[in-house]
């Protein structure tokens, strides 16, 4: 206890000293480093500090902070505190608060359970149904959540415990909930795609573009697999029989449900020509018809909730109020992302309160959850953004891509080693943490050799999608581990992902191939 | 992010309550910072009359969620880090990683304070002399918030070093960290 506390003592007394090096003892010390034994210095101190569990941020930070002062001495060090707070000023961040706290009061509704009940129901007939309803499902999560934790836990706990109660298989069932819910990392909006965006400093919505066609591409092969497999093995996915006379009051409101859902887009269209014959520009039809349709769908919510019928509308409006106000308003030019984000906690605030479910305990619980995860991520990029703007400034990524280039490799085996690395290091690091440490190095080689940042941030987001499923430490296994039953374990969890890891390596294959597919959109 | 690392104790001390304070005050700025945005679309769309405040305060209030976020996070123990050796060695070994871990933030919070003195001391003279520090642009301003938000990253740090491994706190079961959902 006491050797404890003063060997504590003696560690923050030595981290002061350390720190304050700079100013007392060698105020003109320069080390004439070559670059090479920088690199290997970096190399291995962030090898040895990340092994030790030092937290991402203070590592990068500490081994920047170094570099800086042996390169520049103490006037340099200054960049420092420049480097992080220019970071916080940073406009296209604001919406990442503003996203993970739409998501996170998302969670806390009932809307997704009304959601899965609506999209089950409807697909209850075919066989393997309920999985494809989990997977369509996952896909809406997904276009309002940027962040995969949340988004896997909740269909975890919505969608699992039913499939299992049909019988499906339960390799299946995981499967699909992990694969499924990775995919908030990658169809818009997502917050990985905003720091990268940042990092390589390119257009925001360009690469939110660019990754419509492969995140459905990469959700359409999720749910082809899911009615093959089933159809080929149908134990399964065993079917419920039903006898001729059911068809339940539901079906029968099919056709009502279908023109409620398109009523708003009516309204908005009818808005758009409206304001188009007025005069209105282009973008102010645009806003015209998002506004417009999202409060037809505000009134037709309201008007539900009283009348009790049409519970597939009512499970699929809100959803669909949300994404398209915020996705309509980031791809129709409306608003800048950070706007549409601020607009979507509005319209979840309000269609919670709709759903007669907004408490205080609520908001705070979305609060408190959105503050860790900023905090956890924005403290990362911190830390990073130092290490990065050392490693820029002091010529090592000048020097890693010279290396790289003079190597002459045709250039798709230097993305395909590029690859190589993210999925490695994917298999350790959080995708933050890869982002930032690799991309100071490979985006001046990406653009060297004459490819489209864009295009090479598709390619990292799906890497990224199967580095949350890869074992030992795929993120995925450990968020749905937490609500899972607890006969279900790590292997058993990991041992589903297999045939969903080969689909992510074939539409990554794909995407390699052919660049067009992610730059068709953006051209 | 991880649920690997041992769930920490139940033990708090005058620490963490001061950071629970603060954090949901922190938290309530975020709901201005959204209102005011909205605020700003009506405006434009509507009114036809866009503002300028709303953008640098809303950059404002992001900044600080950020920066009070990182302590809130600390005191979570929710930082991201590597956790794969962490919890596979001894108690021994991972105390020797603890403080490894200390040192490093503490040398990080050292050189930025050391680096950015001068920068920061601008503004303190500044607002000595004026007696407000709202004529400065948004930048400067945020300078000393984000060395204080460090220095109180390094306090809590220390705390929950306290709290791990010395045992020090004050038993407190009405507090139960809630890991599940992340």
């Amino acid at each position: 206890m006491t050797w404890k506390l003063a060997f504590m003592l003696i560690v923050i007394i030595g981290g002061v000293l350390t720190g304050l090096a700079p100013l007392f003892l060698f105020t003109d010390f320069r080390a004439e480093l070559g670059i090479g034994t920088m690199l290997l210095g970096i190399f291995f101190g962030i090898l040895i500090l990340l092994s030790a569990g030092v937290p991402i941020g203070f590592a990068s930070g500490v081994l920047g902070a170094i570099v800086i002062w042996l390169n520049f001495g103490l006037p340099g060090l200054g960049l420092v505190m420049i480097r992080v707070s220019d970071l916080t000023s940073t406009a296209s961040l604001v919406a990442i608060p503003f996203f993970i706290l739409m998501a996170s009061l998302l969670e806390r509704s009932g809307i997704a359970q009304d959601v899965f009940d609506a999209l089950s129901h409807l697909l209850r007939r075919a066989r393997g149904g309920v999985a494809v309803a989990t997977a369509f499902l996952a896909v809406i999560l997904a276009s309002m959540s940027g962040i995969i934790g949340g988004e896997i836990v909740l269909l975890g706990l919505v969608a699992l415990p039913q499939l299992l109660r049909l019988g499906y298989d339960k390799h299946l069932a995981i499967g699909t909930i992990c694969a499924g819910g990775s995919l908030g990392a990658i169809i818009p909006p997502s917050i990985v795609i905003i720091i990268y965006g940042l990092i390589a400093d390119t257009s925001i919505i360009k690469l939110f573009t660019a990754l419509i066609v492969p995140g459905f591409m990469l959700a359409g092969s999720y749910v082809a697999y899911i009615i093959i497999r089933t159809q080929l093995n149908t134990t399964l996915a065993p079917l419920p029989t039903y006898s001729a006379e059911d068809r339940s009051e539901i079906d029968k409101e099919l056709w009502g449900d279908l023109l409620i859902l398109l009523s708003p887009f009516a309204t908005g269209a009818v808005g758009a020509v409206v304001a188009n014959k007025l005069g209105a520009g282009a973008v102010e039809q645009t806003a015209t018809f998002v506004f417009s349709s999202t409060f037809a769908m505000l009134g037709i919510i309201a008007w539900l909730r009283t009348r009790q019928t049409n519970p597939v509308a009512r499970g699929l409006l809100p959803l669909l109020l949300i994404i398209d106000l915020v996705l309509g308003s980031i791809y129709g030019g409306v608003t800048t992302i950070s706007e549409a984000a601020a607009m979507g906690v509005v319209a979840s605030l309000i269609v919670i309160f709709l759903r007669r479910e907004l408490e205080v305990v609520t908001i705070m619980g979305a609060l408190e959850q959105m503050f860790r995860s900023v905090g956890a991520i924005l403290w990362v990029t911190f830390g990073a953004t130092v290490l990065a703007g050392a490693f820029t400034l002091s010529g090592g990524a000048q020097y890693v891509s010279t290396a790289i280039l003079d190597l002459n490799a045709p250039p798709t085996v230097v993305i395909l080693m590029m690859l190589l690395v993210f999925f490695i290091l994917g298999l350790f690091i959080d995708w933050i943490g890869i982002i930032l440490m690799t991309m100071p190095v490979f985006l001046p080689i990406v653009l060297q050799l004459g490819y489209d940042p864009i295009w090479f941030g598709v390619l990292f987001c799906v890497s990224m999608q199967i580095a949350f499923l890869t074992p030992p430490f795929g993120s995925a296994a450990f968020y749905l581990k937490s609500v899972a039953p607890p006969d279900i374990d790590l292997v058993t969890i990991y041992r589903s992902f297999g045939p969903f890891i080969l689909l992510q390596i074939a539409i990554l294959t794909v995407l390699v191939a052919f660049p067009e597919i992610s730059l068709f959109l953006v051209r | 992010m991880q649920n690997l690392t041992p769930p920490y104790g139940n033990k708090t001390t005058i620490v963490d309550p001061i950071v629970g304070i603060f954090s949901s005050f922190a938290m309530l700025l975020i709901l201005i910072g959204v209102s005011i945005t909205l605020y700003e679309i009506v405006m434009r769309y509507i009114f036809e009359s866009a503002t300028s405040w709303v953008y640098k305060t809303t950059l404002w209030i992001a900044a600080v969620t950020y920066l009070v976020s990182g302590i809130f996070a600390m005191q979570q123990r929710e930082h991201i880090r590597v956790t794969v050796i962490y919890d596979a060695v001894s108690p021994t070994l991972r105390l020797i990683f603890d403080y490894l871990a200390l040192y490093v933030l503490i040398v990080y919070a050292t050189l930025m304070l050391v680096g950015s003195a001068d920068q920061v001391w601008v503004i303190f003279s500044h607002a000595v002399k004026t007696g407000t520090i709202s004529s400065l642009p948004f930048g400067p301003t945020i300078k000393p918030l984000v060395l204080l938000a460090t220095v109180a990253v390094v306090i809590v740090s220390i705390n929950n070093f306290l709290l791990d491994h010395l045992n020090i706190g004050r038993s407190n079961n009405s507090i139960s960290p809630d890991n599940s959902t992340e």
